[in-house]
C-alpha cells in the first residue's frame, strides 16, 4: 500500500551478550536488510547458527536488536511499546516449529485461539466464538476442535491449530519459523499447501524461515540466503537456489541430497499462481 | 482486507480429513476427578472436611458448650455422657476439640495463605521477568533463608501482645523462600514455551499471560506445597500454644488442650489422646492430600501416548504363513519379524510380519515416516527393543547365529564385532562424563585388548580413519566440546572399533545440518567401499537413500510395502505409499503449487485396518484391499504389497 511495501529491515544487528560479563557476544545478524510486499513470500535459508530464527524474533519484538530498522508498512516498529505491540499483534503473526510446545496443554484451542480476540480486540463471547470456528474451517479443522486440548491432535494437526492461531488476527504478515521440520513427509506436504492457499486467498506475506532448501524454493518468491547472521545472496527463488552466485550458497545447494539426477525445471521462473486444483 | 470470511477452504482434497483422523479422545477427566479416584486422597480429604464442617458449626454439633464445667465428673475416662472424657474442671473434651478446631484451623489457614501469596507472587514473578527482579529475589530468598524462624516468631509473638494472627502471617512469609524458589524454577521452564511467545506476539497483557498461561501450569506444585505447609502450620500453632502464646483459657484450642492434658498426665494418661490425635491426623492428611495432588498432576502434563483401545488378537490372524527361509547369500536375513510393544491399554504389533535382507558390503534403507515402526526394527535386529517390547515370531538370521533365540552372552559377543549401531543424537549418544578417547578407547579394549599404549594408538587410528582433523585433540574432549558432525564421526569411530559386517545407522544425519550431512555421508560411503561393510541406513529422507543406498524398503504402519534397487523405485514406485511420499517431496513439485500429498496420517498401532493398512489413506483403495495383501513380486527384484501397482504404472503413463 505504501511505497516501503510491508516489511522493510534495514541493517538489523542483534547481538547475545557472552556468558561472563566481559566475554565478547555473539552476532546473531549482521546488517540484515530484507524487504517482503504484499502476498510475497520471502525465503530465509541457513544453516544452525546462521541466525535465521533471530531475525524473525526481532521482526516479532521478542529479541531486542542492538542497531537498524524495522519498518511495518513505513512505521518504524524496531522498538515498539507494549502497547504498540499489541496493535502490531493485529497485523504480525507467527507459526512456530515445534506444535508441542506451541500450544498450551492446559488451555482448550477455543481458550487459545480465543483470547486474543477477547482480550485485544474486545469482542463478545459469542462474536469471539463465529470467528474462531470461521478460522479452524479454514485451516480444515472440524468445529469441535474448540472444546479440546492440545494433547487429543497429531503433529499435522496442531500445526493447522497453530496457523489458525495465527490467522485469527487477520494479520498481513505471518513469519513462519521452521514451520513444517518437525513434520513428516506427507504432514509437510499437506501444511505447505495450506500455507500457500492461505496466501492466494489473504494476501499474505510470509517470512518463511527453514533450513530446507527445496522447502523454501517451493514456497517462496526470493530467497536470502544466510550465514553468520550476514546475508550472502539474495534474489528470485529460482535462480538463488538453482544458479547461486555465492560461494556459499552453491555449497548449501550441492550438499542437498537430490533424488531426481535431472530435476525438471519449470521453464518459467515463478508464477506464484496457486491453487489451480489439488491432485489425485 | 483479510477478512475471515465465512468461506471454507473446502479442505482441499488432498489433506487431512477434518475429524476423521484426530486422535481417540484422551482422558479429559479434570484433576480433582482423578484425585477422587485415589482412596487415600478420598480419606483424608473426607476427614479434613469433616474437621472443617466440626469446627464453623461447632454451637450446633458439640453436645456441651466447652466452657460448662461438671464438677462432678472430672477427669472421667470416654463414657456416654461424655464419648472422649473429661477434663481436671470436667468440661467435655470432645465439645473443647471441636471449638478448639476453630482457633487452630484459622491459624493454619492464616499461615498457609500468606505462604502461597507470598511465595507464587515473588516466585512467579521472579522466573517470569528475570533480569535484575530476579537477582533481587534470590537475595531477598537467601536473607530470609538465613533468618532463624522461631526466634522471629517469639520476638513477632512479644511484639504484638501474642496476637497469633500476625504470628502466623509471619510464620508464612518466613518459611515462603523456599516456596518462591519451587514456583520460580517452574516458571522458568514454562517462560521458554512457544505458546508464551505467541501471546506475547499477540499483544495480550502480560498480567492475562502470567494468571492464564504461567499459573496453570505452576498449580500443582502450589497445591502440593500449600498442602504439606498447612499441616507444618497446625503443628507450630500447638507449639506455641504449648508454650502459652496465642489465645488464653478457657478459649479452647489444641495446643492448649495439650498442656492441660501434660499437667495431668500422671492421673488421666486419656486425656493427651484425643487433641493428639486430631492433630496427628490432620498432619497426616494434608501430606497425604499433597502426595496425591503431585502423583494426579504428574498424570496430566505427562504427555498422552497413544490411545487405550488395543484389539491386536484381532491381526493375530492375519497373514498366518510360517517365516520363510533366509536368504543363504544374505548377511542378515530377517523373516516374518513381528514386534508388539506395550501401550497404555494392553500390548500392540508395531512391526508385523517384517521380511528384509542385506547381503554383505550392501547399502540398503529403510525408509518410511514416523510410527511405521523401522526404528523399532532395527531395535528388534540388535536385541535393544524398550522394556516390555517383544519379539512375537520371526526369525533374525545374521551369518550363522540366530538372534532372536541366541542367549544374552551370545548377542553380546555378537553385538559391537559382528553388527553395530550409530544413532541420531550424536552427542546424546555418547557418555558426558567420559572423553571421547576415553569411550573409543573402551570398546578397542573390549575388542582386541592390549596395553594402554596399543589400545590408544588404535583409538587414534580409528579417529583419523573417521576424517578428524586433529585426533588427538578430539581424543581429549569431552562430548559437550564436540560439534555434532565430530560427534557423529567419534560415534561412528565407536561402531568401527569391532570391526563389524554390518553398521545398523539409525536416522544419522537426520539432526545435523545439510553441509555436515553431506560430509557424514561421504565418510559412511568411503568406509564401506575400505572395509566391505554392509549398511542398514533408516532414514525418511529420500534424497539420503538415492545418494547412498542400492536398495530400500518401504515401511508403512509395521508393514514393508515396498523394496526395490533404489533407482527403479525412485524412477516407478509399485506402492501408492512409496509414490505418495515420493510426490509429496518439496524438491519435486511446481515451486508456488500444489504438492502431492497424502491425505490423513499414520494411524497408531491399534487402529490399524485388517486388510491393508494403506487403504484408508490411498486413492486406489478398492474392496480387495480389505482382506490382508501378501507381498507379491510384480517385476524381478521388486516386492510390492499392493493389489493395484498395475495402476499405478498406467497412472504414472496416463
Amino acid at each position: 500500500m505504501t511505497a516501503s511495501g510491508l516489511l522493510e529491515i534495514q541493517d538489523l544487528r542483534v547481538e547475545f551478550a557472552g556468558r561472563r560479563r566481559h566475554d565478547a557476544g555473539v552476532l546473531a545478524a549482521d546488517g540484515v536488510s530484507l524487504r517482503i510486499d504484499d502476498a510475497e513470500t520471502l525465503g530465509l535459508v541457513g544453516e544452525s547458527g546462521s541466525g535465521k530464527s533471530t531475525i524473525g524474533n526481532a521482526v516479532l519484538g521478542l529479541v531486542k536488536p542492538a542497531a537498524g530498522r524495522i519498518l511495518f508498512r513505513g512505521q518504524d516498529v524496531t522498538h515498539a511499546t507494549t502497547r504498540e505491540r499489541r496493535r502490531l499483534g493485529q497485523h504480525i503473526q507467527v507459526v512456530f516449529q515445534d506444535p508441542y510446545s506451541s500450544l498450551n496443554p492446559s488451555r482448550t484451542i477455543g481458550q487459545t485461539l480465543g483470547e486474543q480476540l477477547r482480550l485485544v480486540r474486545g469482542l463478545d463471547r459469542r462474536t469471539t466464538r463465529i470467528h474462531v470456528e470461521n478460522v479452524l474451517r479454514q485451516v480444515g479443522m472440524p468445529a469441535d476442535t474448540m472444546s479440546r486440548y492440545p494433547a487429543e491432535f497429531s503433529g499435522g494437526q496442531r500445526q493447522r491449530i497453530a496457523i489458525a492461531r495465527a490467522l485469527v488476527m487477520e494479520p498481513d504478515l505471518v513469519i513462519c519459523d521452521e514451520p513444517t521440520s518437525a513434520l513428516d513427509l506427507s504432514v509437510q506436504a499437506q501444511i505447505l499447501n495450506l500455507l500457500l492457499d492461505l496466501q492466494a486467498r489473504l494476501g499474505l506475506g510470509y517470512l518463511f524461515i527453514s533450513h530446507d532448501i527445496d522447502v523454501v524454493r517451493h514456497m517462496s518468491h526470493r530467497v536470502a540466503v544466510l550465514l553468520h547472521g550476514r546475508v550472502v545472496e539474495q534474489g528470485p527463488a529460482e535462480g538463488v537456489t538453482r544458479h547461486p552466485d555465492h560461494e556459499y550458497t552453491r555449497t548449501l545447494v550441492a550438499a542437498v541430497p537430490s533424488v531426481d539426477v535431472a530435476a525438471e525445471a519449470p521453464p518459467n521462473g515463478r508464477a506464484p499462481h496457486r491453487n489451480e486444483q489439488g491432485e489425485a | 482486507m483479510t477478512a475471515v470470511a465465512s468461506q471454507d477452504l473446502a479442505a482441499p482434497s488432498s489433506d487431512e480429513p477434518p475429524g476423521g483422523n484426530s486422535r481417540p479422545a484422551v482422558s479429559r477427566t479434570p484433576t480433582w476427578r482423578r484425585l477422587l479416584r485415589r482412596p487415600l486422597a478420598v480419606i483424608s480429604l473426607a476427614y479434613l472436611v469433616l474437621l472443617v464442617l466440626a469446627a464453623v458449626f461447632a454451637d450446633v454439633v458439640a453436645p456441651y458448650d466447652p466452657a460448662d464445667l461438671d464438677l462432678d465428673h472430672v477427669l472421667s475416662g470416654p463414657s456416654a455422657g461424655h464419648l472422649l472424657g473429661t477434663d481436671p474442671l470436667g468440661r467435655d473434651v470432645l465439645s473443647r476439640l471441636i471449638h478448639g478446631g476453630q482457633v487452630s484451623l484459622v491459624n493454619g489457614g492464616v499461615a498457609a495463605l500468606t505462604f502461597v501469596m507470598v511465595g507464587v507472587a515473588t516466585g512467579l514473578v521472579a522466573g517470569f521477568f528475570g533480569g535484575w527482579t530476579d537477582r533481587v529475589f534470590t537475595w531477598a530468598v537467601d536473607v530470609v533463608i538465613a533468618i532463624p524462624g522461631l526466634i522471629v516468631l517469639l520476638v513477632v509473638l512479644t511484639v504484638f501482645g501474642g496476637n497469633m494472627t500476625v504470628a502466623m502471617a509471619a510464620l508464612g512469609i518466613l518459611s515462603a523462600p523456599g516456596f518462591a524458589r519451587v514456583v520460580r524454577g517452574v516458571t522458568l521452564g514454562v517462560r521458554q514455551e512457544l505458546y508464551i511467545s505467541a501471546a506475547k506476539v499477540s499483544g495480550l497483557p502480560t498480567r492475562h499471560i502470567l494468571l492464564r498461561h504461567v499459573l496453570p501450569r505452576v498449580t500443582g506444585p502450589i497445591l502440593v506445597q500449600a498442602s504439606l505447609f498447612f499441616g507444618a502450620a497446625l503443628l507450630v500453632d500447638a507449639g506455641l500454644a504449648y508454650l502459652g502464646f496465642g489465645v488464653q483459657p478457657p478459649t479452647p484450642t489444641w495446643g492448649g488442650m495439650i498442656i492441660e492434658a501434660a499437667s495431668v498426665i500422671s492421673q488421666q494418661p486419656w486425656l493427651l489422646v484425643p487433641p493428639g490425635i486430631t492433630l496427628a491426623l490432620a498432619t497426616l492428611s494434608f501430606a497425604l492430600l499433597g502426595d496425591a495432588i503431585r502423583d494426579t498432576s504428574a498424570e496430566r502434563t505427562g504427555r498422552q501416548s497413544g490411545n487405550a483401545r488395543r484389539r491386536s488378537a484381532a491381526r493375530r490372524a492375519e497373514l498366518p504363513r510360517p517365516a520363510g527361509a533366509p536368504d543363504p547369500a544374505a548377511l542378515l536375513s530377517v523373516r516374518g519379524l513381528t514386534v508388539s510393544l506395550p501401550t497404555s491399554g494392553g500390548t500392540a504389533d508395531v512391526v508385523a510380519d517384517v521380511d528384509l535382507d542385506v547381503r554383505p558390503g550392501e547399502t540398503v534403507g529403510l525408509v518410511g515416516e514416523s510410527g511405521c515402526g523401522k526404528s523399532i526394527t532395527a531395535s528388534a535386529l540388535l536385541g535393544l527393543l524398550p522394556a516390555g517390547g517383544e519379539i512375537r515370531t520371526g526369525r533374525v538370521q545374521l551369518g550363522d547365529v540366530d538372534l532372536t533365540t541366541a542367549g544374552k552372552s551370545l548377542l553380546r559377543s555378537v553385538r559391537g564385532s559382528r553388527i553395530a549401531l550409530i544413532s541420531q543424537e550424536p552427542v546424546a549418544s555418547l557418555d558426558p562424563v567420559f572423553t571421547a578417547g576415553q569411550q573409543v578407547d573402551e570398546l578397542v579394549r573390549r575388542h582386541h585388548g592390549g596395553s594402554r599404549q596399543a589400545v590408544r594408538a588404535r583409538t587414534l587410528e580409528l579417529l583419523t580413519s573417521v576424517r578428524l582433523r586433529d585426533p588427538e585433540s578430539v581424543a581429549r574432549r569431552y562430548p559437550h566440546e564436540l560439534s555434532g558432525g565430530m560427534a557423529q564421526r567419534v560415534a561412528i569411530a565407536m561402531a568401527l572399533a569391532g570391526e563389524p559386517d554390518l553398521l545398523v545407522a539409525d536416522e544419522p544425519t537426520t539432526a545435523l545440518d545439510v553441509t555436515v550431512q553431506a560430509e557424514i555421508l561421504r565418510l559412511l560411503q568411503s568406509i564401506q567401499a575400505e572395509r566391505g561393510m554392509a549398511v542398514l541406513l533408516i532414514t525418511h529422507d529420500w534424497g539420503v537413500v538415492a545418494q547412498v543406498c542400492q536398495r530400500a524398503y518401504v515401511m508403512y504402519a509395521g508393514h514393508v510395502v515396498e523394496s526395490a534397487p533404489v533407482a527403479a523405485m525412485i524412477d516407478q514406485p509399485l506402492h501408492p505409499y512409496s509414490a505418495g511420499l515420493l510426490a509429496s517431496m518439496p524438491g519435486r513439485g511446481r515451486p508456488g503449487h500444489h504438492l502431492a500429498s497424502i491425505p490423513g496420517t499414520v494411524p497408531a498401532p491399534a487402529d490399524w485396518p485388517a486388510g491393508c493398512h494403506f487403504a484408508p489413506r490411498c486413492a486406489l483403495a478398492t474392496e480387495d484391499c480389505a482382506a490382508p495383501v501378501p507381498l507379491s513380486e510384480p517385476a524381478p527384484g521388486r516386492l510390492s504389497r499392493c493389489v493395484h501397482h498395475d495402476r499405478l504404472i498406467e497412472g504414472a503413463t496416463a
